[in-house]
């Protein structure tokens, strides 16, 4: 598995296509896909979107890292802000939070992107 | 030495700091910043309370006011978290005219008093928003500790979805 993540807009799926060769039809979008479709997708796009829209999102996530353990995830980082007055937003804050350590767990190689400059943080590019 | 753990909410800030201080031999305090008001601050005690089960902490609940904190000789301390010490101070009791100075002057002194002080702050700076005084004010004030606090400190950590990566000096663990 492989985990690029960074704030919004810092180039990620950019850096998947060029460096990784993701095509877009691998791609899985997390805003609407299927939990289905996501179990088989090459690529996993905004994942921390499809984070919201699952009920058990970190056993979820777990079957994930198991069923789909060559996948490519994209996902924001969003914890780094003021605690939300909303209950599910902090729900999904919090949810993202640990969806994200467990895939970073099972990740070989972890990249964060700032200004479009990727960090290799966890193992090495393929 | 001191080391100061940052980063966004649960991204396993927490363990890392706990494992800092996994093989320290002396005594090993847990100050915990939290009041216990509202449902998600108690399941936060709670879930934070039962990780630490069996890791050999001995848990002070501190509200404010570090640097009057009493800790026996050669402790290890872990300060738990400086986003609520930070909102105590700014927000809770009396309140007090400069808080940053307040805290990090509190911070200095625990340095000064124990053996280890690993230290979890938070980063709330960065998403985008507007906020009405008081939060702004916050985030303003919580900066200016976390930037006080790392000018001394001998590590600085930033963990990324659980993954720490070193801001300054050596990696503790």
């Amino acid at each position: 598995m492989i985990l690029i993540t960074g704030g919004a807009y810092q180039g990620k799926t950019a850096f998947a296509a060029g460096l990784l060769g993701i095509s877009p039809e691998d791609i899985a979008d997390g805003r609407v896909c299927t939990p289905e479709e996501a179990l088989s997708a090459g690529c996993i796009n905004s994942f921390h979107a499809l984070v919201r829209r699952l009920p058990e999102p970190v056993l979820f996530t777990e079957e994930l890292c198991r069923r789909n353990a060559g996948a490519v995830v994209i996902m924001d980082e969003i914890g780094c802000g003021i605690v939300p007055m909303e209950k599910s937003e902090r729900v999904w804050r919090e949810n993202t939070g640990r969806c994200g350590c467990i895939i970073a767990s099972r990740s070989d190689t972890v990249v964060r992107l700032v200004c479009g400059i990727p960090s290799v943080i966890k193992g090495e590019l393929p | 030495m001191t080391i100061l753990v940052t980063g966004g909410s649960k991204c396993g800030k927490s363990s890392f700091a706990e494992r800092i201080l996994e093989g320290f031999p002396g005594r090993k305090i847990y100050i915990a910043t939290m009041q216990p008001f509202g449902e998600d601050a108690i399941e936060a005690i709670e879930r934070h309370r039962r990780m630490r089960a069996g890791k050999g902490f001995e848990t002070v609940e501190r509200y404010t006011d570090m640097g009057s904190a009493v800790l026996p000789e050669g402790c290890a301390v872990l300060l738990e978290c400086m986003g609520n010490l930070c909102a105590n101070e700014m927000f809770s009791g009396e309140g007090c005219a400069d808080p940053a100075e307040r805290i990090i002057t509190g911070i200095r002194s625990l340095a000064e008093r124990t053996a280890e002080l690993v230290i979890v702050t938070n980063q709330v700076g960065s998403d985008g928003i507007a906020y009405p005084e008081g939060t702004a004010d916050y985030i303003r004030v919580l900066g200016l500790i976390n930037a006080g606090i790392s000018a001394f400190a001998d590590s600085v950590i930033e963990c990324v979805y659980g993954i720490p990566l070193v801001l300054k000096g050596d990696m503790p663990c």
